[in-house]
């Protein structure tokens, strides 16, 4: 069986997270991405890591294995009339155009919409961009760290009322990158559904900081609804909603509802403690948290994560290990679902990789080629699908176009 | 303009909470005809939840959570204890394109509404059911709750100041991602239906999803049987790279303080060469302490250091525009009320939303983080008030009679 969209041709010219995930999730869902990045260098992801053996390789960070997979690679340097010409050219076989360069660059190179709509009116053109294509911040620099900050998240994360000397806290990773990318793959396909029943493709303007405050759970409203700003320094009004060590590692203790809190006080064994006034209900130990932290760090102390986990499940109680890496790939539950997938790769060797993040009972999730080495594709692609001559392929390599 | 990319889709949403909603949000954006399932006898729990308008609790129709992501959808209230409810869901589900669920494994199939039964009443439905750790193995019938999911999935081993223990990401962030990667499987289950008119179950683990946004530090792990370090607001190629403390907010919000910060990122040695100018300190892009970014890195504490003196005395909003007209990446580290009123850019993008509720009025709310230049893609309305739609949708989409309807509700039915 074909995957979902395996009729699909998409064209990408992404760089590091935000557009390559957005048509990772479509290629591993059986659709054609043909990537375009810069000769010589390529997309910065090959820069990142983290490499087998902590020594760098442009053919082996982990960040670009894991991001392109099932995509043909080709290299064009668009800022010449030539490469520009074979982007054209791509596209005008194609049915999506999803890219990330940055709003400047768009104008110094002419890519825009106008342009690739004359080349072919059924394309639907993502553009995927910090602030987005318009307004006074269109044109500002952006990078991982500022634009989560800018989209709100990033204050709300750090020490708490404990260390308000503490800035907020990153989370891990490339996480606006990412919300750029899954948010962009939605609106896309919205786009190619009205091009299925249209004829008609548009273009979609993506904003990576819109993505990030459209996902503020309550906090943001606090300001429109009652006049309060939500920050990191809030204490929490109930308990015990934390992670205490025990002996092997770190377990999130997480009673919400009071029936948790008494399946909990069960696992313990009843303490007399328990039943002291002060943790009565679930605000009053929030109100006497330092009391009760005492209690919780002593007890969880002599125990080891896994069986203070189940235990809690088995009272329906909804504790979580906090999962190191290793705990992951160890975990039979993911084993048993088959989550992680081992990918071969003919320079970064045979590794194993997050897999589907979702799977569907009629179409395959499937990982059918390892990502591209840079330029591995052009031959095919150039060559074979836009019938440029092998003389000619040399010829722009020479002259650095591809 | 043209159509909405899914008018003519609907959707029979039995989600609550947030992952579902948020989910249904994205797929109301674009036009689907959302109509949640709600009882007023087990009401979404975000309709009890804070905020409330102007500080006054109570009521079912006026939080801020639920009035946010619920925009653009429909709610009929149907107490699916009753076999006549159960009647009307069925013909609800006949009429629709998707049926979403975040219910514990197993209860859809109790309520007679498993993928199995589903088909039967509409052979090419398409149906999610988002949990916390997915339908199989050995875990399924676990509890999630939202905030336990980020420990759980690797995001707090990684997330932390240098030295200091596992950190939270500071809101329940595997939610909306569950939402929006569940959003994306129904949409391409619906252009895999469009081509071949199957339809199909999918099967989603917000686990899994957020161990999708994870592949630096599981690839360390797997690549060099390593648990990546905490780093703090730092980054191994680049620096400086941090949040730094300005000038506290002039105002008093319900008589605290407020902190402001600045993150700012120096990519390069340019970047550094011009921020150090910038900062009236132009020899320290020479220093040998922080001349290239080996020695940037090596000596990050000190540079931190300095960089925090020389902003903790000037106004965020304004240092970021600064740094900005240099050609530096910064940005204040926004808070909600400075994206609610003082980020001119959301703003003037149009990005908010102001739609009339009939119980809280005109209050802003986030909105759609995409244009698309031809379709028609928007929030159409406010967030329904409990059981809005009862009457519309059993009368006019499903040809329930009023007498019926009426009959319905003096049985319970409806609630």
């Amino acid at each position: 069986m074909p995957g979902a969209l395996s009729n699909l041709r998409i064209v990408e010219l992404g760089e590091m997270v935000s557009a390559p995930y957005a048509t990772k999730l479509m290629a591993d869902l059986g659709a054609e991405v043909i990537k375009v990045e810069r000769p010589l260098s390529g997309d910065k992801a090959r820069l990142r890591g983290p490499f087998p053996g902590h020594s760098f390789h442009p053919e082996k960070s982990g960040l670009f294995l894991y991001l392109n997979t099932n995509k043909y690679g080709v290299t064009l340097d668009i800022s010449r009339p030539e490469g520009m010409r074979l982007l054209e050219r791509l596209v005008e076989q194609a049915d999506v155009f999803v890219h990330n360069v940055w709003p400047p660059d768009m104008d110094r190179v002419g890519l825009n919409y106008e342009r690739l709509h004359k080349v072919n009116p059924r394309l639907v053109m993502t553009s995927i961009s910090p602030f987005g294509l318009s307004g006074p911040h269109r044109n500002w620099r952006a990078e991982e760290l500022t634009i989560w900050s800018a989209g709100g998240v990033c204050v709300l994360n750090g020490a708490g009322p404990d260390h308000p000397e503490l800035p907020p806290l990153k989370t891990f990773g490339s996480q606006a990158g990412f919300q750029g990318g899954v948010h962009a793959a939605v609106a896309t396909m919205g786009g190619l559904i009205a091009q299925m029943r249209d004829g008609e493709g548009e273009h979609v303007d993506v904003s990576v900081q819109e993505s990030l405050v459209s996902q503020l759970e309550l906090t943001f409203e606090y300001w429109p609804y009652m006049g309060l700003i939500a920050t990191r320094l809030g204490r929490k009004p109930i308990q015990p909603v934390e992670s205490i060590r025990c002996k092997d590692g770190w377990i999130y203790v997480c009673c919400i509802e009071e029936h948790q809190w008494r399946g909990f006080v069960e696992v313990m064994g009843s303490p007399d403690w328990a039943r002291e006034e002060i943790f009565a209900d679930r605000v009053k130990r929030g109100e006497n948290w330092e009391a009760l932290k005492i209690f919780l760090e002593e007890y969880c102390s002599q125990q080891t994560v896994l069986d203070l986990y189940q235990k809690a499940q088995a009272r329906r109680v909804p504790f979580a290990p906090v999962s190191t890496m290793g705990d992951l790939l160890n975990s039979e539950h993911l084993k048993a679902r088959g989550f992680f997938v081992e990918i071969s790769h003919p320079v970064a060797g045979t590794h194993i990789y997050p897999g589907a993040p979702v799977k569907y009972s009629a179409t395959p999730w499937e990982i059918r080629l390892p990502a591209p080495t840079l330029g591995q594709h052009n031959a095919q692609i150039f060559g074979e699908r836009l019938g440029v001559s092998s003389a000619q392929l040399r010829e722009l390599a020479r002259a650095g176009v591809i | 303009m043209a159509k909405a990319p899914l008018a003519g889709v609907r959707v029979a949403d039995f989600t609550w909470v947030w992952a579902g909603p948020y989910c249904t949000l994205q797929l109301a954006h674009l036009g689907a005809d959302v109509i949640r399932i709600e009882s007023t006898s087990r009401p979404c729990i975000t309709r009890v939840l804070p905020p409330w308008p102007d500080g006054k609790p109570g009521g079912l129709n006026r939080s801020g959570y639920f009035n946010q992501y619920n925009q653009g959808k429909r709610s009929v209230t149907l107490n699916l204890r009753h076999e006549a409810a159960r009647e009307v869901a069925r013909r609800l589900i006949a009429q629709s394109d998707v049926v979403t669920n975040n219910f514990a494994h197993g209860v859809m199939e109790k309520m007679g509404f498993g993928y199995e039964a589903l088909k039967r009443i509409k052979p090419d439905i398409i149906m999610i059911s988002l949990s916390g750790y997915g339908d199989t193995g050995p875990y399924r019938d676990y509890v999630a709750y939202g905030p336990a999911q980020i420990p759980l999935s690797g995001f707090s081993a990684l997330t932390g100041y240098k030295g200091w223990p596992p950190m939270h990401t500071g809101f329940s962030y595997a939610d909306p991602n569950a939402g929006v990667h569940g959003a994306f499987a129904i949409l391409a289950a619906l252009y895999h239906r469009a081509k071949t008119g199957q339809g199909q179950y999918i099967d989603m683990s917000q686990w899994e999803c957020a161990m999708a946004l994870l592949p630096e530090g599981i690839l360390e792990y797997t690549f060099n049987n390593c648990e990546a370090e905490r780093i703090g607001n730092s980054d191994p190629h680049m620096a400086p790279h941090g949040i730094y403390r300005c000038l506290d907010r002039p105002e008093r919000i319900a008589g605290h303080v407020i902190d402001q910060f600045i993150a700012l990122v120096c990519a390069d040695d340019n970047d550094w060469r011009q921020l150090a100018h910038i900062m009236g300190q132009a020899e320290l892009a020479d220093d040998p302490r922080f001349a290239t970014l080996q020695a940037r890195k090596q000596n990050e504490d000190e540079l931190d250091a300095i960089i925090g003196r020389w902003t903790a005395n000037q106004h965020a909003h304004e240092l970021a525009a600064n740094l900005q007209r240099a050609g530096i990446a910064a940005a204040v580290v926004a808070d909600n009320k400075y994206l609610a009123e003082e980020d001119e850019h959301l703003r003037l993008r149009d990005y908010f939303v102001y739609l009339d509720h009939p119980e809280v009025g005109v209050r802003q709310h986030a909105g759609i983080p995409w244009r698309m230049s031809r379709s028609d893609s928007r929030i159409r309305s406010a967030a329904p008030t409990i059981g809005q739609h009862t009457d519309e949708v059993l009368i006019e989409l499903l040809g329930y009679t009023k007498e019926e309807v009426d009959q319905l509700r003096s049985s319970g039915a409806l609630d």
